[in-house]
């Protein structure tokens, strides 16, 4: 008995437990009552968000985010500065919106935060703690929601800041072919916040469905980056327009503001129409697969 | 409470679990045995709603587990102790859990005591020896103070102090009124732990019964007879209309000798016979008795008989070493 110093410290719940009774049998009660004395989504999400932050992995993604909008910012407007000024040109883009750099960054760095959103349920799979994930939250939507609310929840402030970076590295490096209004910026950096949140979710979905770390971000990478590319660059004129309604061409555009093949609202449109898709068929996948 | 009705499973077309109705009661410890591949991890994979039944259902009081509002406060279970993330902390690990569930957070500092890991809380997972990651398992399963308790092979990887604390935990745990439902392959330690077996074989269910029955049900069960006239005695259960079986057990010790063999007792085990008939016919045929004692079968021995064949991945007969 002396050993079982646990089971003492339990003791407290075992008086309560006396009290209601037979639980077996008041359980619809219980079950209604249930969302409102914690779990639910509430705390799927509470537990997806300490299982995030508790990842060495998370916080080396996040740095290594903030690594790639600074260089590529960066680079970006040095190159700009100099097509400007060098003997070409043909290559000068004048003075550029010096936000719309951090926009071009978000093209690389979105990588970064897409292998952090895939590992989030890839990495379940791979180490086999889906099990206990699904164990904690049996419900297949519930669980696949609380991932894509953490995710969002941490992809928009995240982008918002990246965009803030990108934004301040670019302005000094821009100069004079920089032009600054604050109402453009903070458009364009809520932009990427907003971008990225949406992207990062619809590979959740992606992740989802695939369980493979690499496969998905094989994907990811085809699906935002490859295959936009080749329909963009092909003379068919019907692939321009598919190119159109692929996720990162609409968010694209959705970033980029007027001047595009369609307004920059149905670009985000487009794109959280694929973050929805996709998180509706990862959750139809996981109600179907055996765990 | 567990029920178990027509619980099927099927991989393609081999069938893991095969129509297992059974219900699991509380305030005992239920052992749940079966050959590797039997399919007691997978019964315990579709109780928990990770596997979806080909056909029947699993049910905790009356409801599958995720009907279950905060499952967590009704079963707690330990499945596999590797299914936890190598690069959280276990501190991290039950604190997420904790919140998945409204738990109150100051139970992780609780468990981590109760198993013992409270040192070793703020270390990665990944760096746990086996022996510890079972102990954070269990930890998993106390932690929301369910009623209901499932563990797949739990001192699997314990070190002999670990092994008795599970049974001592296990049999408190019953002792509470709470229900506990653990698989194991360590007969001797089930024989200990277990009040009621649950056995299976290839997914068939083999036996339900309190773990006297099962092994007062083997025909392992004998009587030993010490007595100086042992093939007087040996000759007359032989007459016997009971499908009894005589073994000498001290072979060629009697002969010769003279009169003081008459002194030295001739030793039989005899099985399938009651001990009570076995008294009386030694005292109709006035046979002198030094010694007769019932000689109970092991669990494994029951155990054996029981899935003898019903061994899927059976080892081949041991190849001769060294030509
Ligand atoms: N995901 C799966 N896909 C295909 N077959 C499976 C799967 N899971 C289990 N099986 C098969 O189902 C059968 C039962 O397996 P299970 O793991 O439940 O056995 P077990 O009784 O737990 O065995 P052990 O004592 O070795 O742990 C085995 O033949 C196994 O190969
Ligand atoms: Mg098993």
């Amino acid at each position: 008995m002396a050993n079982l110093t646990g089971l003492r410290a339990r003791g407290d719940h075992n008086g309560d437990r006396e009290n209601d009774g037979d639980r077996g049998g008041n359980g619809g009660a219980h079950g209604r009552g249930g969302g409102a004395v914690g779990g639910g989504l509430p705390g799927a999400v509470a537990a997806e968000w300490t299982k995030l932050w508790s990842l060495r992995s998370t916080w080396w993604a996040l740095f290594a985010a903030f690594g790639v909008m600074g260089l590529m910012s960066a680079i970006l407007a040095t190159s700009t500065a100099s097509n400007n000024t060098n003997a070409i040109t043909t290559d000068d883009q004048g003075v550029v919106q010096v936000s719309g750099i951090a926009v071009g960054a978000t093209d690389l760095v979105q990588f970064v935060l897409i292998a952090l959103a895939i590992l989030m349920i890839t990495g379940e799979y791979a180490t086999g703690s889906i099990r206990t994930t699904l164990q904690w939250v049996p419900l297949r939507d519930r669980m696949l929601a609380a991932k894509a609310a953490v995710t969002a929840a941490v992809m928009l402030p995240a982008g918002v800041a990246l965009g803030v970076l990108g934004t301040a590295v670019a302005e000094p490096l821009l100069g004079r072919w920089g032009r600054l209004s604050a109402g453009d910026a903070v458009a364009d950096v809520l932009a990427v916040g907003v971008y990225l949140a949406l992207t990062c979710v619809f590979i959740l979905g992606v992740g989802t469905v695939l369980r493979s770390t690499a496969g998905a971000l094989t994907t990811a990478f085809l699906l935002l980056m490859a295959v936009p590319m080749l329909l963009v660059n092909s003379s068919v004129k019907a692939l321009g327009y598919v190119a159109d309604a692929l996720p990162s061409t609409a968010g694209r555009h959705f970033m980029a503001g007027e001047g595009g093949p369609y307004p920059p609202a149905v670009g985000l449109l487009i794109l959280a129409a694929w973050a929805v898709a996709s998180l509706a068929l990862g959750t139809v996948v996981l109600r179907r697969r055996d765990a | 409470m567990i029920t178990l009705r027509g619980l099927t499973k099927r991989y393609g077309d081999k069938a893991a679990v095969s129509d297992l109705s059974l219900e699991i009661a509380p305030g005992k410890v239920t052992g749940f045995l079966g050959p590797n591949g039997a399919g007691k991890s997978t019964t315990m994979r579709m109780i928990l709603g990770l596997d979806r039944p080909t056909a029947g259902e699993a049910l905790i009081g009356g409801r599958p587990y995720a009907a279950l509002p905060r499952p967590l406060t009704e079963v707690g279970a330990l499945l596999d102790a590797k299914a936890v993330h190598p690069g959280r902390s276990a501190r991290a690990h039950l604190t997420a859990m904790a919140r998945s569930n409204g738990i109150p957070v100051r139970r992780v500092d609780e468990v981590l005591e109760t198993v013992g890991l409270t040192a070793v809380a703020g270390r990665r997972a990944g760096s746990f020896s086996l022996g510890m990651g079972q102990r954070l398992g269990i930890a998993g399963a106390l932690l929301g103070d369910p009623r209901v308790l499932m563990f797949d092979e739990p001192v699997n990887g314990l070190d002999p102090d670990g092994v008795l604390w599970v049974r001592r935990l296990m049999r408190s745990l019953a002792a509470e009124g709470r229900t506990v439902f653990v698989s194991s392959h360590l007969m001797s330690e089930m024989q200990l732990t277990a009040d009621q077996l649950v056995v299976i074989g290839k997914g068939r269910l083999l036996a339900d019964a309190p773990v006297t029955e099962v092994i007062a049900a083997s025909s392992r069960n004998a009587v030993r007879i010490r007595t100086p006239r042992p093939g007087e005695l040996a000759a007359r259960l032989a007459a016997e209309p009971m499908p009894l079986q005589v073994t000498r057990s001290d072979a060629g010790e009697l002969a010769g000798d003279g009169e003081r063999a008459d002194e030295r007792a001739g030793e039989l085990i005899v099985t399938g016979a009651p001990i009570e008939r076995i008294g009386m016919i030694c005292h109709e045929i006035g046979v002198p008795l030094y010694e007769l004692s019932p000689q109970e079968a092991s669990l494994e021995e029951a155990y054996m008989e029981l899935t003898g064949t019903s061994v899927e991945y059976g080892a081949g007969a041991p190849q001769k070493a060294g030509v």
